[in-house]
């Protein structure tokens, strides 16, 4: 669906009032304001700059994970400037050279980069048109523009060619340009990604690819848990082994430098022999996971009070609960930090290069300028894993052997245990249905530990808590509504005259848990949506009939209906074994719009749950690269699949226990889905809405939904495997 | 330390290691080569997948030294980024990666199916790379480039 | 003259007679009648199913009926036998397909005879020979249970039986000689816990399938009970006084295994064993204390004995005087490259619990099938679910090198003599 064509003729006869009425009332930069991330760094030559050689490279604060963002971004400038993606290279995040854009998350990249680097190009091009137009003598609006150069009255002057000097160090202006002319160029079509040649052909493409002269190998031997005591340890054993050069200890932080890299494992393996901790039973252990959180301190923070609670009708209530979970980056994180005449260089996958440098500077008590943090991709994140981690373990190890750059790897058990979790929460919701069906009153109470513990301090980097003068970890904060942290999308999108919902914050952490993608979204959705499904069925009410009378944005009405219609909703006929379910939500009530329709097939003496067929429809505003969004929600779709079905950290009295993928297992091929499918509604001229988190939530509930249609089974706990599907 | 003559993609290559080194520290750091990657070095993930003597192997599970003469195959030999081979050119054209991490492995892993197998069913394509692990979830393409490879070359007739 | 001309015909006569007694006593001996099929399904309670449940992990059945885990007892796994291949079929109650149409006379009559519903002889590969001792009431239950799974359409496969074992009613004759089936009677003086372990691995969970040996005919020697079988080419260690083993198994740890798979610092489950545990996990836990309890008994049996297993440690360096000197020093080096990284002293904070390799039960195998399948083959957990794990090196070993180091181990870990046929053991599974 596109916006009626009207609006180019109206644009193109008007001037700036007439664009800002144009922009929805959803816009993320106010009329007289700047988009966010050109606020804080307002020079357009910050972001954009051309060289007489016609070299066109943008920058951007945000940072590669693996979602397209460096291919998207380009697409973006690329079609301001009427260009080839291909005729610019991009630059991202690194202290020295690019804008600040914070933390890469949030699915904040194409609203925040894309909106800024959208706003600066139209400036850029508006600029140079002018400089055009006064070297052509030509007047503004008879220029052509292509391929990177203005043309009137068969002369022509290239973009290299009109900047040879400071043209572009302007500040960029709250009034976005208009739009450029001709067919567009990049924007809304599928682009191949720029990283992927590389990527499948052996390039250079990760932190942990880089080789740089006379660079050492580090490894970490951590406590047994956090609560564990040193006793005693062999340095002087270790130093002697071939290739070390260091063993660092510093309290309870252990590690060895060789050249050599499995010399260094080897190394490691003989230090953790060589040394004696006290692993006290020092975490709790409950039965379950509600019983678990439920005995934490809480902070009731109420974060909707709509109309009265205590209206007539049935009342409705259940408690959904999910465990610890993991990132469980496929690739261990991995930084390298040199020490040159008292500046750090560190080459990091953190999601924050500016973050990370205030934390370091901090960790080692140095002024920030000194340190430069360089964001070189790493495996996918899926948001706080180790890698701020590891940069903290290499610049420590990179003070401690000046000169040398020094890498240091995590290993997989290392990753697996000590990565900030996804954090563990317990939902009660309750509602009333009226004698119409209709929910009249709901209630959503979510107990939860935090989901943000990201440097900026140094107390939130793993080794400072280990030093012989340790960091105290800061105590976390929630972050407010709209975003949230455990409590996003806790607010359901429907409308509901009588609501109440309380974030029940537990500040006081026993395991350390962090941002995994989505945050608390997943597990809110997961519960609302199984709710829904659950009250629609008490109402005698088709589960998506049930949801589109209790929703009335427009935009999310079309991606709950356009993905029953591909799924073959009304005329479903339930195979034997088989069921359906579905799910909608909007991430964080203001980003991308998801609806999942699922069939799964469950074999309840296996407790194996299949999944044949998923069907979603996204709606994420203005599509900048189709395949992109595809990629993102499939991706989505699967990863949420494998957390709803099979995954949860375990440990005992002592320690955590999942330490690998054999104790930790996720999706395999065999059991991904059958077929997916990916419904894209485009809307031209709305705000770009990031998708990397959009179908984790609906997902889960979706697949949920659908086991209890095709066996009657209603499971509240995740994840629902096969054990939990055996015994039910 | 012992010096090991590694046929690697074809070229023949002395290294001077320790007898315990596993392949994949070898590949990455003597010959510097990018392709396999470490992501468990327990076995467990397949992200370092290599072909000894035409098999799959987790180049983190094989010493060097007990390597000899077998020919190994790395995912730079099938081709470079001017000339892709087949599957690789598959795996673009499908834009089958996310984050990418695991792409290598997958190729090697599916190399061995294809050399093999040439016309394999969608279930034999599954049960083949489940070795390997995807986090990102990128199973869906990943299965769609491997077909689409199969299918180039039974067009090209090539066995 | 005309006496001598009768009395060649009377013998004539005599042996056609003869030959008819005979064919219409194996016609006897093979032939079965069909049962009714029912049409209507009746009811059974939640006790009984649930008991059903519970008897179906301890027999095992999944093993052989599921091998896709989609679709639970639908059958069609290929299963080697010296006869040729069978496949299990599907006991969901489909109608056409499954044993939908069984009245639970025919279910008993299968599981106590090893007769189809119509009349055909099953292969002893479905250890009826075993189940033909279950009681009435736990038959009932089982029938309860699977009367209640999902009907799923499966189509029997086809057998490929060498000839002339594709004749069905051959089979009779096997029962005669081993199907025995004078029901299961307790142990005086044993406990009850003792007597309930006793049932359950002679008539439900058949240990003795695979930890019996065989005679030529496929039937269990029962001269050597528990002396040692096999399955899917693996050797099924002895449960008795010729255990292998070489630390005693202690109850507890007999227990652990038989519910985790691994008995620590002791033992690790792998090859059909794995099935073996992942069901008794799934079982009623007092049950498995039962199996424990009488294996524990039969494995108590075996004297004590002094071997490597004692003293832990790295593993030696082969004597500079060894007669195979060069093959004992390719499988050290093999061993101190591949395996001592996990099995000597072990990895730490992972979930693996590599066992020290003089501890290794499959050392002290009067063969070397199961070491050389672990070490190809490695132990993998059941899809999806949390497990231990070795990695395989099939593909990452030569022949040669797993021999080599196969007889390292077995002199160097083990102590133990040479194994016969080793070679042609690794190259025999390496082809697989």
């Amino acid at each position: 669906m596109t916006i009626d064509t009207g609006r180019r003729a109206f644009l193109a006869g008007g001037g700036a009032l007439t664009l800002s009425f144009a922009m929805p009332a959803t816009a993320f930069a106010a009329p007289g304001e700047l988009p966010k991330s050109l606020d804080k760094s307002p020079w357009l030559d910050a972001w954009i700059r051309i060289e007489a050689n016609e070299r066109i490279t943008v920058f951007t604060g945000k940072a590669e994970l693996g979602q397209g963002i460096k291919t998207a971004l380009l697409q973006v400038v690329a079609d301001e400037l009427r260009l080839a993606p291909g005729r610019l290279q991009l630059v991202t995040a690194d202290t020295a050279h690019t804008p600040d854009e914070g933390i890469t998350a949030g699915s904040n990249s194409m609203k925040d980069s894309g909106t800024a680097l959208r706003h600066a190009a139209g400036q850029v091009r508006l600029r140079l048109g002018e400089l055009a137009a006064t070297r052509l003598g030509a007047p503004v609006g008879s220029l052509a523009l292509k391929d990177g150069a203005f043309s009137a009255g068969g002369r022509r002057v290239t973009f290299g060619q009109l900047v040879t000097g400071q043209e572009l160090h302007l500040r960029a202006t709250p009034t976005p340009a208009p739009p450029p002319p001709g067919p567009r160029t990049a924007i809304g079509k599928s682009v191949p990604r720029v990283d992927i040649p590389a990527k499948v052909t052996g390039g250079a493409a990760y932190v942990q690819d880089l080789r740089l002269p006379q660079m050492v190998h580090a490894r970490i031997v951590r406590p047994p848990s956090q609560a564990a005591r040193l006793i005693a340890v062999d340095v002087a054993a270790i130093e002697r082994l071939p290739g070390v050069l260091k063993v660092v200890q510093d309290g309870r932080f252990l590690a060895v430098i060789a050249e050599g890299e499995y010399r260094a494992v080897k190394a490691a393996t003989a230090l953790a022999r060589a040394t004696r901790w006290e692993t006290p039973a020092s975490l709790p252990v409950h039965p379950d996971v509600n019983a678990f959180i439920r005995a934490q301190p809480a902070e009731a923070l109420p974060i909707l009070a709509r109309g009265a609670a205590g209206q007539a009708g049935r009342r409705f209530a259940a408690r959904y609960t999910r465990p610890f979970q993991l990132h469980a980056s496929i690739g261990p994180s991995c930084a390298v930090a040199q020490l040159v005449d008292g500046r750090y260089t560190v080459w990091t996958h953190a999601q924050g290069v500016f973050p990370l440098r205030t934390a370091l500077a901090e960790l080692i008590a140095v002024n920030e300028d000194t340190i430069r943090c360089i964001h070189v991709e790493g495996s996918g994140c899926y948001g706080h894993n180790g890698a701020d981690d590891v940069a903290a373990d290499a610049i420590l190890l990179a003070r401690a052997l000046p000169g040398r750059p020094v890498r240091v790897q995590w290993m997989r058990e290392e990753e697996h245990a000590w990565e900030p979790f996804g954090a563990a929460m317990v939902v009660q919701v309750a509602a009333t249905l009226d004698s119409t069906g209709r929910i009249a009153d709901w209630q959503h109470d979510v107990f939860t530990p935090p989901h943000n513990t990201r440097p900026g301090k140094a107390g939130n980097l793993l080794a400072a808590t280990h030093l012989a003068r340790p960091f105290a970890p800061p105590v976390a904060k929630p972050a407010p509504q709209p975003e949230g942290s455990g409590d996003r999308n806790a607010i359901p999108y429907y409308v509901l005259p009588n609501a109440r919902v309380v974030h029940h914050f537990q500040p006081k952490p026993v395991l350390r848990s962090s941002a995994l993608r989505g945050l608390g979204a997943y597990c809110n959705v997961f519960a609302i949506e199984s709710f829904m499904d659950e009250l629609a069925r008490a109402a005698n009410s088709d589960p998506v009939a049930f949801r589109l009378r209790h929703l009335d944005d427009p935009r999310a009405l079309d991606v709950v209906k356009l993905a029953a219609a591909k799924f073959g909703w009304d005329g479903y006929r339930r195979p034997a074994r088989r069921g359906r379910g579905f799910a909608f939500a909007r991430y964080k009530n203001l980003a991308s719009y998801c609806a999942i329709a699922v069939e799964v097939e469950v074999a309840r003496e296996t407790g194996l749950v299949r999944i044949t067929r998923a069907v979603s429809a996204v709606d994420c505003g203005e599509i900048v690269s189709p395949d992109g969004v595809r990629n993102q929600i499939e991706g989505g779709i699967i990863q949420s699949a494998s957390w709803t079905l099979l995954e949860q950290v375990r440990f005992d009295a002592s320690r955590v226990l999942t330490v690998d993928w054999a104790s930790y297992p996720i999706l395999r091929f065999a059991q991904a889905p059958e077929q997916i499918d990916v419904h894209l509604i485009d809307r031209p001229g709305q705000p770009f809405l990031g998708t990397g988190e959009a179908a984790q939530g609906p997902a889960a509930a979706a697949i949920a939904n659908a086991v209890f249609d095709a066996c009657g089974l209603r499971m509240r706990d995740l994840p629902l495997d096969r054990a939990r599907v055996r015994k039910a | 330390m012992t010096t090991y003559r590694l046929q690697v993609n074809g070229k023949v290559h002395a290294v001077d290691q320790d007898a315990d080194t596993p392949l994949l520290y070898v590949l990455r750091n003597d010959l510097e080569l990018n392709g396999a990657k470490f992501g468990c070095g327990l076995g467990q993930c397949g992200s370092c997948t290599v072909l000894l003597d035409g098999k799959p192997a987790m180049s983190c599970m094989v010493p060097v030294s007990v390597v000899g003469q077998r020919p190994v195959r790395t995912v730079e030999g099938l081709g470079n980024a001017t000339t892709p081979g087949v599957l690789q050119q598959a795996f673009i054209d499908e834009q089958a990666a996310q984050c990418g991490y695991c792409i290598a492995g997958m190729l090697m892993q599916a190399t061995a199916l294809l050399e093999k197998t040439p016309a394999p069913t969608d279930a034999q394509i599954r049960a083949h790379m489940s070795p390997n692990l995807c986090r990102c979830g990128t199973h869906m393409r990943i299965l769609r480039a491997v077909r689409r490879a199969a299918n180039t070359l039974a067009a090209k007739g090539t066995p | 003259m005309v006496q001598v001309q009768r009395k060649r015909h009377t013998g004539w006569w005599l042996l056609l007679a003869a030959v008819i007694v005979a064919s219409g006593i194996a016609f006897a001996i093979m032939w079965r009648p069909a049962l009714a099929p029912q049409s209507t399904q009746p009811s059974f309670d939640t006790t009984r199913i649930g008991r059903g449940a519970n008897l179906a992990r301890l027999g095992m059945c999944a093993s052989c009926h599921t091998p896709d885990l989609s679709r639970p007892f639908a059958g069609g796994k290929p299963m080697n036998t010296p006869f040729g291949t069978v496949h299990s079929t599907n006991i969901t109650p489909d109608t056409t397909t499954g044993i939908g149409a069984w009245s639970e006379a025919a279910f008993t009559r299968a599981m106590r005879e090893g007769v189809a519903r119509d009349g055909h002889l099953l292969y002893p590969a479905f250890p009826y020979n075993h189940y033909v001792r279950m009681t009435d009431g736990d038959i009932q239950d089982l029938y309860a249970y699977f009367m209640t799974r999902p009907a799923i359409v499966a189509p029997a496969r086809e057998n490929r039986m060498t000839f002339p074992f594709g004749f069905r009613p051959l089979v009779a004759f096997w029962n005669l000689l081993y199907l025995d089936d004078a029901p299961w009677q307790p142990v005086a003086g044993q406990s009850a816990e003792w007597n309930r372990g006793a049932y359950l691995a002679d008539a439900v969970a058949h240990c003795a399938a695979c930890h019996t040996p065989r005679t030529l005919l496929g039937g269990p020697d029962l001269k050597k009970q528990l002396g040692g079988g096999e399955a899917d080419d693996w050797y099924a260690p002895a449960l008795n006084e010729h255990s292998p083993s070489p630390l005693p198994w202690t109850r507890d740890q007999l227990q652990a295994y038989l519910r985790t798979g691994v008995a620590h610092d002791h033992a690790m489950a792998a090859g059909p064993m794995q099935d073996v545990v992942t069901h008794l996990a799934q079982a009623d836990e007092r049950d498995v204390a039962a199996l424990a309890a009488w294996t524990h008994s039969q494995l108590a049996k075996a004297p004590p004995r002094a071997t490597p297993a004692q003293q832990a440690g790295p593993l030696p360096k082969p004597a500079n005087d060894d007669p195979d000197l060069q093959r004992m020093t390719l499988g050290y080096a093999v061993y101190a490259n591949s395996c001592a990284r996990c099995h000597d002293a072990g990895r730490d904070a992972s979930s693996g619990t590599a066992l020290p390799l003089q501890k290794a039960i499959a050392l002290y195998d009067p063969d070397p099938r199961d070491l050389i399948h672990i070490t190809l083959d490695g132990i993998t957990p059941p899809d999806g679910e949390p497990s231990r794990f070795m990695p395989a090196f099939r593909t990452i070993l030569t022949d040669e090198q797993t021999g080599a180091l196969a007889a390292y181990l077995r002199k160097y870990g083990a102590n133990q003599p040479v194994w016969p046929g080793l070679d042609k053991a690794v190259r025999k599974a390496s082809k697989e």
